[in-house]
């Protein structure tokens, strides 16, 4: 009851600081796997997680403004994100891998081929004075395709 | 426009914006499913104004539930806000009343008011906002733009920089804008169409939908306590 009363008081009490600073910017990057066993970070083909589209069309962000499931799923995988590199919980590391492994099953099932296992990545996109700097900041526990959380 | 309007007009943008959030669910997980077919026939059975107050309550819980599901909000702000205009909402039903209705009500004014001086304030202070800097980063290389074509703006610094100042300039002046009811009417219109920009450029939707649903407060806080004789 504290936790969710925690959770409820910036809504009440905002602080409304938008964009206040431009924080360092998660990516998600995952990997398939053919065993459990994890070898070393180059040995895999990470690939982004969602890229967005090369470009919309102004009647295309007129059809967002009313059905836009995908972008704002994105949006909630950023924030788990955020979580995690603040402080990692159990619970935005599975919501990261449960989204993964439903949009390979759903739209992706041919590439997952013989693979098994998946894993994800996340990477830290930041301005050094004109340059940008990307750090990789975390990795998740490699988590079996075939055990997708159905809830 | 009366207390009476405008608090049932907060209920048809808020029912439009809920059930709008919560069609987005239905392909969802079970368990999302679980949570958002009922929301989404609490904001139609509040869009049509039954039994407003018991339904202002359920969608209440069902935010908090939905906070306990995510461990925190789905869609940040406009999650946020949702729950201040409800909590609001629930307020007005709850207060014993007409005054403790009205301060019930002007504290989501208030808040409104708030959401862009406050946002105005903290990018002023930063001299990455002031430089422009900050707008550029954005595009550059944040997780918003919407697709990777809008990251071609982060190279039109001056533009940028004309626009951070825009949107600083206009955040900052909003309170002054009260002062009128011509004034305050353009600003909730520009207002709105700085949210369908955010909405358009940045994929963010849901903001555009829940920020308006608080414009009505606004419009009643101003000729009850800044314009009336």
């Amino acid at each position: 009851m504290f936790h969710i009363l925690k959770l409820l008081l910036p809504a009440v009490i905002p602080s409304w600081r938008f964009f206040d600073v431009i924080a360092p910017s998660p990516r998600i990057q995952f990997a398939l796997l053919n065993s459990a066993n994890a070898p070393s970070d180059n040995d895999y083909e990470w690939c982004e997680f969602r890229p967005r589209p090369a470009h919309l069309s102004f009647l295309q962000m007129l059809g967002r403004m009313f059905w836009n499931p995908e972008r704002n799923e994105s949006l909630f995988l950023v924030s788990c994100a955020e979580r995690i590199v603040q402080q990692p919980t159990q619970h935005s590391e599975d919501e990261i891998l449960k989204r993964i492994i439903a949009e390979l099953k759903t739209n992706h099932s041919d590439s997952t081929g013989e693979t098994t296992h998946l894993q994800f990545r996340l990477l830290l996109v930041q301005r050094q004075d004109s340059r940008l700097q990307q750090q990789v900041v975390f990795h998740s526990r490699i988590q079996s395709l075939s055990t997708q959380d159905k809830t | 426009m009366n207390f009476d309007d405008a608090v049932r007009l907060t209920e048809i943008l808020l029912g439009f914006a809920f059930a709008q959030q919560s069609i987005e669910h239905f392909k969802s997980f079970p368990n999302e499913q679980r949570l958002f077919i009922p929301r989404f026939v609490l904001a139609v059975l509040l869009m049509i104004g039954f039994q407003t107050a018991w339904v202002a309550g359920l969608l209440f819980l069902s935010g908090l539930a939905m906070l306990h599901r995510f461990q925190g909000p789905y869609n940040g702000g406009s999650d946020r806000m949702s729950l201040l205009v409800l909590f609001c909402l629930c307020l007005v039903y709850l207060a014993p009343t007409q005054r403790w209705q009205e301060i019930a009500f002007g504290y989501l004014a208030l808040q409104l008011v708030f959401s862009y001086f406050f946002s105005g304030w903290v990018k002023i202070v930063n001299p990455e906002w002031r430089s422009g800097r900050a707008l550029c980063d954005v595009f550059q290389f944040s997780v918003y733009p919407a697709s990777e074509s809008l990251r071609q703006w982060s190279k039109s610094p001056r533009v940028l920089f004309v626009m951070a100042w825009g949107v600083m300039v206009f955040e900052l002046i909003f309170p002054l804008l009260l002062l009128s009811r011509i004034s305050l009417v353009i600003a909730l219109i520009v207002a709105a169409g700085f949210h369908f920009a955010n909405a358009c450029l940045f994929g963010l939707n849901r903001f555009f939908w829940i920020w308006i649903s608080a414009y009505p407060s606004i419009l009643w806080f101003q000729l009850r306590f800044i314009t009336a004789n």
